[in-house]
C-alpha cells in the first residue's frame, strides 16, 4: 500500500499558483455543489485559463475508485473527474487531514494526487487571489 | 432535460426529430445515414477525414458522458489521429464555424455545454 | 417503534445530534444518499448513538463507490429492504 508519507514532499513546482482555484467540500451524487464546481472548472479551462483543484472535506469522496451512476441511471461526478486530463487540469490538490479522518490513502483514489498539510493549504488560498469555493 | 423538436428530418423513411439548434432529440437515432443526412441538411458532405474525426467524438462521449469543447477535441484527436490532426486549424478547415458544436452534432452527441 | 432516515455525511454533525436525541429505543436509522459515508469503518463514532440499529442502502453505497468499504456492523439492506423497514415501523422520519 502506498501511503502519502513514502511520497516526495511537496515542491514549491506542484503549489505553483494557478489562475483560478477551485475547492470542492462536497461528495458525489447527494447534491448538486460537486457536480456546478467541475463544470465550473472545465469551462474556465475551456477557455485557456489555468485552473487548479484542491479537494477538502466530504469532496475527497469525489475521488474514490468505483463509483457508478445513481440506481435510476442519474450521472455520476467520475465521468467528469476522468476529463480534467482532457481540459489540462493537472493541478489537483487533496487535504492531507481530510484523508486521514477518511482513513483513505493514494490507492483510494482514481486520480494521482498532491497531498497537502494544513499549512500547505493556507498558502495555497494565500497564492491564489482568485478562488471559488463549492 | 427536455428537448423540444424543432423539426424532423427524414432519413431512409424514418422521422428523425432535431432540436431547435440540429442536434439529434434523441441520441440513440444516430447512424452513419444519419449523420450523412445532417451533413447534406448543412450542405456538408462527409469524407474519410470527417469520419474519423467523428469516431473520435464518439469515443471521447463513451468515455467522459459530454461533448468536448474545442480544446479538449483538439487535444483527443491529437490522441488518437497523431500531431498533425490534432490543430485547432485542421479542425477548423473540415469543420468551418466551430468545430466542437458542428462535429458533436455530427457525430450525434448533445450541444458540448462548456463552450459558447 | 420510528424508522429515521437520514441522507447526510457525517460532515454535518448537527444532525446527527438532534436525530441521537431524537432516537427511542426500539427505532432504526436507515441511511441513505450522503449519510452512506457514515457507514464506513471510519465514521464509527457517528454512529455510536444508535447502539447497531442501523442499515445502509445498497444503491446508494454502490454509485458512490462504497460497496465493498461498508463496516462489517452494519446491515445492507436494497430497495425491497428499505420498503420492509418502512412495513415494519409506524412511521418514517426524515433528517437531513
Amino acid at each position: 500500500m502506498t501511503t502519502f508519507s513514502d511520497m516526495e514532499t511537496v515542491s514549491d513546482v506542484e503549489t505553483v499558483p494557478q489562475d483560478l482555484l477551485i475547492v470542492l467540500r462536497h461528495p458525489p451524487h447527494g447534491s448538486q455543489w460537486l457536480r456546478e464546481g467541475l463544470d465550473v472548472a472545465l469551462v474556465a479551462a475551456a477557455f485557456g485559463q489555468r485552473v487548479g483543484l484542491l479537494f477538502q472535506g466530504d469532496g475527497v469522496y469525489a475521488l474514490l475508485k468505483d463509483q457508478q451512476a445513481g440506481a435510476l441511471g442519474q450521472k455520476g461526478t467520475h465521468p467528469q473527474m476522468a476529463m480534467l486530463e482532457m481540459y489540462d487540469i493537472d493541478m489537483l490538490w487533496v487535504s492531507e487531514t481530510a484523508l486521514a479522518e477518511r482513513e483513505l490513502s493514494a490507492d483510494d483514489l482514481m486520480l494521482p494526487m498532491v497531498p497537502l498539510n494544513a499549512e500547505a493549504v493556507a498558502e495555497l488560498f494565500a497564492r491564489h487571489p482568485r478562488t471559488l469555493i463549492f | 432535460m427536455a428537448t423540444t423538436t424543432a423539426r424532423t428530418l427524414l432519413v431512409e423513411g424514418q422521422p428523425i426529430a432535431l432540436d431547435p439548434e440540429g442536434y439529434l432529440v434523441s441520441l440513440d437515432d444516430w447512424s452513419e445515414s444519419v449523420a450523412e443526412a445532417l451533413a447534406a441538411d448543412d450542405g456538408r458532405e462527409l469524407t474519410p477525414a470527417h469520419w474519423e474525426v467523428i469516431a473520435v467524438l464518439r469515443d471521447f462521449y463513451q468515455r467522459f458522458e459530454a461533448a468536448p469543447a474545442m480544446r479538449p477535441l483538439v487535444k483527443a484527436v491529437k490522441q488518437s489521429l497523431g500531431e498533425e490532426k490534432g490543430s485547432s486549424i485542421y479542425l477548423m478547415q473540415l469543420f468551418p464555424e466551430s468545430p466542437a458544436k458542428v462535429g458533436a452534432r455530427l457525430a450525434g452527441l448533445p450541444k458540448p455545454t462548456n463552450c459558447l | 417503534m420510528l424508522l429515521h432516515l437520514l441522507n447526510r455525511s457525517p460532515q454535518s454533525l448537527s444532525v446527527y445530534r438532534e436525530l441521537g436525541e431524537a432516537f427511542g429505543a426500539d427505532d432504526h436509522l436507515l441511511l441513505i444518499e450522503d449519510a452512506c459515508y457514515a457507514a464506513l469503518p471510519s465514521a464509527s463514532a457517528a454512529l455510536e448513538p444508535f447502539g447497531g440499529r442501523v442499515s445502509v442502502l445498497a444503491e446508494d453505497l454502490a454509485s458512490r463507490g462504497l460497496a465493498e468499504r461498508v463496516s462489517p456492523a452494519i446491515a445492507v439492506v436494497d430497495m425491497n429492504g428499505f420498503l420492509s423497514l418502512t412495513e415494519s415501523h409506524q412511521r418514517c422520519v426524515s433528517w437531513f
